[in-house]
């Protein structure tokens, strides 16, 4: 039995890529997952996917110029992410339009722009590896990055924890206290940028969305506390992110999906059994019996 | 001198004059209702108080600094789907003191206990802002006003569908708030909370604004006061229609 465990769980890590994949995945799983919950809650969860287009063009810049560089092209990401959400956030404060309409035409064009320059730059197989990355590629630099940015994160969140809370809530009273609350948005836009640029190294641009968004939705059907929701967004990434590498390394199966895929087997789960409105939840509701008095528990 | 002047201001929307020579001060401890008919500048004279809205000409003279000014909208903006308790709520209207980042205390957590009590929703503390009824967010929001120390009170409609306990516990409320010393200024629709609530009226009509005495307005009011939808029928209009 305990053999079993070692050769499953443990033997792998021996090796210093797994090792290292392994890190990478459990920084991101801390990073990526509060944002995704305050994306989700802001109705904004499509957001992070035309974010993960934006980044595109500029990581595909970064590598048109320095080549397989991982921090010059994660430095041309962050730039055209940020270049992006100011300027559709420009775009519709000057128009009037819709934030998300002016988002979408950004990012189409992005994206169009990113996989030109790829295809002028490089060959297909750079294009698969911008979009989907590889995990077990990681090494100590890229590795130093991911952590760094993913610390990053977590502080600043942290810092903005409390503006960013009543920004969503009553966006008017944070405004009346002299706060500008665009700040607070910009600020964490900037944030959801940084985590995808440290995401497209592991998961690839598309997918890094994944491990921000899919704990989060599913973390909905279990909790109805915003500490609630973060916490457990925190551990489905833990475990998605940990036992796909797993899977990928005994079944031969590629990370990024392995780990995006057990994420959405977790959401599906919730979505099915989960404690608050899964189908489960909903069933039971409706075949109890009223209760003579709501016993209160607080 | 008064904490909130108007001087002959002059208030657009839209390229639209809505409010035009309007002078006057809100008396301090004193709460002033603010009456008109439907588009006639209640909301907007509102939001150029409170510092949304520049005024074309003239000029708002406001002593109270910005955190200790609070308002609650008509349509309120307050996202009901966002996790957030009653006691959450209340507790951030310590913003003027903490900010975004300081830690509360045992203090303040006791004072929104009080403030909870005060406005009997203690038993709603850890219930989520989503499931209440609309009298009991408007007395939780109420409660953040309380907790902010706000000096100066905009309240669009507070009284809106809203139960009558609730009406009665904002309205011993407010009255306690000017008591202490803070400006309130209440949009109301009803004569009957006029005449309970109201210390001063400003009526709004026609672009132009007019200080009224409560007590004369109640007496004659089938004449001047607007007509609302929410407007009862006057004792005389009753007899009136009586006799068709």
């Amino acid at each position: 039995m305990l053999a079993l465990i070692d050769a499953w769980l443990l033997a792998p890590f021996d090796y210093g890529f797994m090792r290292r994949a392994a890190v990478a995945g459990l920084a991101l799983s801390l990073a990526a997952p509060p944002l995704g919950v305050f994306l989700m809650l802001r109705g904004m969860s499509l957001i992070g996917d035309a974010m993960a287009h934006a980044i595109l063009p500029g990581v595909a810049l970064g590598f048109v110029f320095a080549g397989f560089s991982l921090p010059m092209m994660s430095l041309g990401g962050i730039l055209s992410g940020l270049l992006v959400a100011l300027l559709a956030g420009s775009v519709s404060r000057l128009t009037g339009h819709r934030e998300d309409s002016a988002m979408a035409s950004f990012f189409l064009i992005s994206l169009a722009a990113g996989v030109m320059l790829v295809s002028l730059a490089g060959s297909s197989v750079d294009l698969t590896h911008v979009l989907f990355g590889s995990i077990l590629a990681v090494d100590s630099t890229a590795l130093v990055l991911i952590a760094g940015i993913a610390s990053l994160i977590v502080l600043v969140l942290a810092g903005i924890f409390r503006a960013l809370v009543v920004d969503c809530l009553d966006p008017l009273f944070l405004r009346g206290q002299g706060v500008r609350g665009g700040l607070v948005h910009g600020a964490f836009l900037g944030l959801v940028v940084l985590n995808l640029t440290a995401g497209f190294q592991t998961l690839g641009t598309l997918m890094a969305v994944g491990l921000m968004m899919l704990p989060a939705t599913a973390a909905r059907f279990w909790s109805q506390r915003l500490e609630g929701l973060i916490a457990i967004a925190i551990v489905i990434a833990l475990l998605a992110s940990t036992s796909g590498l797993l899977l990928s390394y005994h079944l031969g199966l590629p990370s990024g999906p392995a780990i995006i895929l057990l994420a959405g087997v977790a959401y599906v789960f919730s979505a099915l059994f989960g404690r608050q409105h899964s189908l489960i939840a909903r069933y039971r509701r409706r075949t109890a019996p009223l209760e003579p008095t709501p016993t209160s528990s607080s | 001198m008064a904490r909130l002047q108007l001087v002959d201001l002059h208030l657009a929307r839209g390229g639209q004059t809505v409010l035009e020579r309007l002078s006057g001060s809100f008396q301090d401890g004193a709460i002033t209702a603010l009456i008109g008919a439907n588009g006639a500048g209640k909301s907007t004279l509102i939001a150029a108080i409170m510092g949304m809205l520049t005024p074309f000409a003239g000029q708002i003279k406001c002593s109270v600094p910005k955190e200790r000014r609070a308002w609650l909208p008509q349509q309120l903006a307050l996202d009901l789907s966002f996790p957030m308790s009653v006691e959450e709520l209340i507790m951030t209207g310590t913003w003027p003191s903490h900010g975004a980042f300081k830690g509360y205390c045992a203090a303040h957590y006791r004072r929104g206990r009080e403030i909870m009590t005060r406005l009997g929703i203690s038993h709603l503390a850890h219930r989520q802002l989503g499931e209440l009824s609309g009298g009991q967010r408007q007395r939780a929001l109420i409660g953040r006003t309380l907790m902010q120390e706000a000096e100066l009170l905009l309240l669009d409609e507070p009284f809106a569908n809203v139960d009558a306990e609730t009406v009665d516990i904002l309205m011993d409320t407010f009255r306690d708030m000017a008591r202490q010393g803070a400006t309130l200024v209440v949009v109301l629709h009803d004569m009957e909370q006029l005449a309970q609530l109201a210390d001063d009226v400003l009526l709004l009509a026609g672009g132009q604004g007019r200080w009224v005495n409560p007590a004369a307005l109640i007496e004659q009011h089938g004449g001047i006061a607007p007509r609302a939808p929410r407007l009862p029928f006057t004792l005389g209009e009753l007899s009136h229609a009586g006799t068709d």
